[in-house]
């Protein structure tokens, strides 16, 4: 269903790879940080891990994977010329990462109820940071969906609308990728 | 049109660079960063023990940072080449840009208001450090906007030769979000976004200096190109 | 629709979901024997095996040229060690 294919194919542009694999050096640093410090202090960490809701972090790793899910078929769709279904996906995409901001924000709710602020304890401060920085790419990232459905009202050169689009959801899917990441090691890790 | 007074101004980028970090480093000896823990007395004894070198130091940095006004100049010269008409950008670039270098010459000031009189009360001496490091670190609000207004304006070039590569614009919006976390320099006093953490401190302070080379290279040829076309 | 669910993503979402579920489950105890440490290992490798599906698979890495590519599996290797070294060091 897909138009033809080059045998090697660079998703989007070149230059929005050099911003993906910026910031993923910049997340790889903070995680490095994060368990270079945790090694440094195990039973702090572990006891105030204990307070965190992993189902939260469980459904919000769900709720983004099927975001991908939806922008992997945008970006088909955009490929197949089918603007209206494209826009749909990318809507359902969006969708998603709203629902993610829903679940943060009881999340955070709940923890700061409990009395956990970002100057607790490190554990705290590297979990509000973390999540938060993450927080931050998750809305940029929605704005990018949105910029990219108010794009496909053109439906004359969706040739022309590929490069962005592909951009795009390379961003989104980063954004999954660190989240991967960052549940397994703040809240999973024992 | 004379593109030489514009080769002054890109390399001064480079000036501002090399004399900035002297004063920083070998000078005035904040290279690595006095810590956030240490007592007021600790802080008073470090002002009083190298005072004329902390001033001279500083003295040097305050002067190096007015380089920082003809590098943003530069920029805005070529962004212009790109907007064309009306070149709200361009515009942006140069407000932000000229706005930050308060954030070099106004902490200087205020750590030499410290090593002005050493012998006062080591709790103001403290004030005045913390003040001028905080101010240093914090204020990631000029530059990010400056960054951004870079970016913005490489990305929207419709030049038949762009004048920067795309890839330009990209990094100068990984580089606005590497200056965020010296925002949080407020919360903390150990550990990495403490003001001489990892990445409130030496993060930004690394990729600020990156920022400046790669900014040059393609500044200058920039110019070069420009001076070409013009002959 | 059926297009769209009968497609090599659906099949790589689902494994993302099943290892999700397998990781949180290694999370609450289930393990290797008593030593926990070794179940966070566990989370770890399984974290990096979905995110290198995201990237080959999602992100189209997979048509890629080697060199981007080889990018994104030199950042898994380097940060998946490096984690791997510092979590260990610290249990």
């Amino acid at each position: 269903m897909a138009a033809v294919q080059p045998e090697e194919h660079i998703p989007g542009e070149v230059g929005v790879w050099v911003f993906i694999l910026g910031d993923m050096v910049v997340f790889a640093l903070l995680f490095g940080v994060f368990v270079f410090y945790r090694a440094a202090d195990v039973s702090l960490f572990a006891s105030a891990q204990l307070s965190l809701n992993q189902s939260l972090g469980a459904l919000n790793t769900l709720l983004l994977l099927t975001s991908s899910w939806f922008v992997v078929h945008g970006v088909e769709a955009v490929r197949a010329h089918r603007a209206q279904l494209a826009r749909g996906l990318l809507a359902a995409a969006f969708g998603c990462g709203l629902g993610f901001m829903v679940v943060k924000y009881f999340e955070y709710g709940e923890k700061l109820r409990a009395g956990h602020t970002i100057t607790s304890n490190d554990f705290f401060m590297y979990y509000y940071l973390l999540t938060g920085i993450h927080l931050l790419h998750v809305t940029i990232g929605m704005g990018v969906l949105a910029y990219l459905w108010r794009r496909l009202h053109n439906t004359a050169d969706m040739q022309g609308q590929l490069s962005a689009v592909e951009s795009g959801a390379s961003f989104w899917h980063m954004v999954d990728i660190l989240w991967i990441l960052l549940f397994a090691l703040v809240y999973l890790m024992r | 049109m004379n593109t030489k007074n514009q080769m002054w101004c890109v390399w001064s980028g480079i000036a501002f660079a090399v004399f900035f970090t002297l004063g920083f480093w070998p000078i005035t000896h904040f290279m690595p960063p006095p810590s956030p823990t240490m007592t007021a007395a600790e802080v008073a004894s470090m002002y009083a023990a190298n005072t004329n070198q902390i001033r001279f130091g500083l003295l040097i940095m305050m002067g190096a940072s007015g380089l920082i006004l003809p590098f943003t100049v530069a920029i805005a010269a070529q962004m212009k080449r790109m907007e064309g008409s009306p070149s709200i950008l361009t515009y942006l670039q140069l407000t932000s840009g000229a706005l930050g270098v308060l954030f070099f010459i106004v902490p200087c000031v205020l750590w030499s208001v410290a090593a002005f009189r050493p012998e006062r009360a080591p709790e103001l001496i403290q004030l005045m450090n913390d003040a001028g490091w905080m101010l240093f670190l914090m204020p990631f609000t000029t530059f990010i906007v400056q960054n951004f207004s870079i970016g913005i304006a490489i990305l929207g070039d419709e030049n038949a030769q762009p004048i920067f590569p795309r890839w330009l614009g990209f990094f100068n919006f990984w580089v606005a979000v590497l200056f965020i976390p010296g925002g949080l320099l407020t919360f903390f006093k150990t550990g990495p976004f403490a003001w001489n953490g990892l990445l409130a401190f030496y993060v930004p302070f690394v990729i600020f200096f990156t920022w400046y080379i790669v900014m040059f290279v393609f500044l200058r040829k920039g110019v070069i190109a420009q001076s070409a076309r013009s002959a | 629709m059926r297009q769209l669910l009968f497609h090599r993503a659906t099949a790589v979402w689902l494994l993302l979901v099943g290892a999700t579920g397998l990781s949180w489950e290694f999370g609450h105890g289930l393990g290797f024997g008593s030593d926990f440490r070794l179940a966070t290992v566990a989370v770890i490798v399984i974290a990096f095996i979905k995110l290198r599906a995201v990237y080959v698979e999602f992100m189209e890495l997979r048509h890629a040229p080697a060199a981007l590519r080889w990018c994104f599996e030199g950042w898994s290797l380097i940060v998946g060690a490096s984690l791997l070294m510092l979590y260990w060091s610290g249990s």
